[in-house]
């Protein structure tokens, strides 16, 4: 990985047309500004990451590989405090159940 | 009554004040709105979500505190405006908190960076990514088999 030290005001620049200034910088975060031409993607990561795990969870999920993760959680109850699983604050019905 | 197809069991019929909608949709299927949250009796404390515009489309998830009793929201003020709040909704009496679980180098695993938040008033919903990195995108929900010893 390269790393380059930076100040606020100062900027990087990758390839054609991207410009990565610092905004300002903070104890705990930093602040940038990204120039970059509208074919260029920018993401934070986590959302990609989000976007990712999604796609793989629409894909279909083996039920069975599931079980012993439940069977975890049906041993010991989220601690013994209630896992919160229900759609119903307080009136009826409001979820399909099988 | 209305009924849908669904991915994991079939047609079947629901009550249309059980659904629930996403603003914005969830990240990657932004397209996607309408959800029917499903309970199967023998496999909770999963809640499968169902799209209703597109069959093969069922998230399974797991409430987070499940996953993990000291679990803390933490979202953006945009989010909160999908569902229609000003502030935090309480876990449990004001809000449904959710982490999606995908297959991930072969084990299940809960995505805690983004859970999806159903507020129960409005029955709005929205996969809200956290800004922090307090809790992982792959949360393994089984025990991780240890390595075998080299030999």
């Amino acid at each position: 990985m390269l790393v380059i030290r930076r100040r606020a005001g100062e900027s990087i620049l990758i390839a054609d047309g991207i410009e990565i200034e610092i905004l300002e910088t903070a104890s705990r975060h930093v602040k940038l500004g990204i120039k970059a031409p509208k074919s260029v993607s920018v993401l934070r990561k986590e959302v990609r990451l989000t976007q990712d795990h999604n796609l793989a969870a629409a894909q279909a999920i083996p039920l069975d590989l599931l079980g012993e993760a439940l069977a975890r959680f049906q041993a010991k109850p989220a601690n013994g405090r209630p896992a919160h699983n229900s759609l119903n604050p307080a009136p009826p019905p409001p979820i399909s159940r099988l | 009554m209305p009924q849908c197809d669904t991915k994991y069991f079939g047609t079947i019929a629901y009550d249309a004040h059980a659904v629930i909608e996403f603003p914005a949709g969830l990240a990657a299927f932004e397209q996607c709105r309408r959800f029917l949250p499903v309970e199967d009796a023998g496999r909770q404390p999963l809640l499968f979500l169902q799209s209703l515009e597109d069959a093969r489309l069922c998230f399974i998830t797991v409430p987070v505190l499940a996953v993990d009793p000291g679990y803390t929201l933490k979202m953006s003020g945009e989010d909160l405006a999908q569902l229609g709040r000003d502030k935090l909704p309480a876990i449990g009496p004001e809000a449904l908190c959710l982490a999606i679980v995908a297959m991930a180098d072969g084990a299940p695993a809960a995505n805690l960076l983004a859970p999806i938040v159903v507020d129960l008033v409005s029955r709005r919903a929205v996969q809200s990514i956290r800004d922090d990195t307090a809790y992982s995108c792959r949360h393994p929900l089984a025990p991780v088999p240890e390595a075998a010893p080299c030999s």
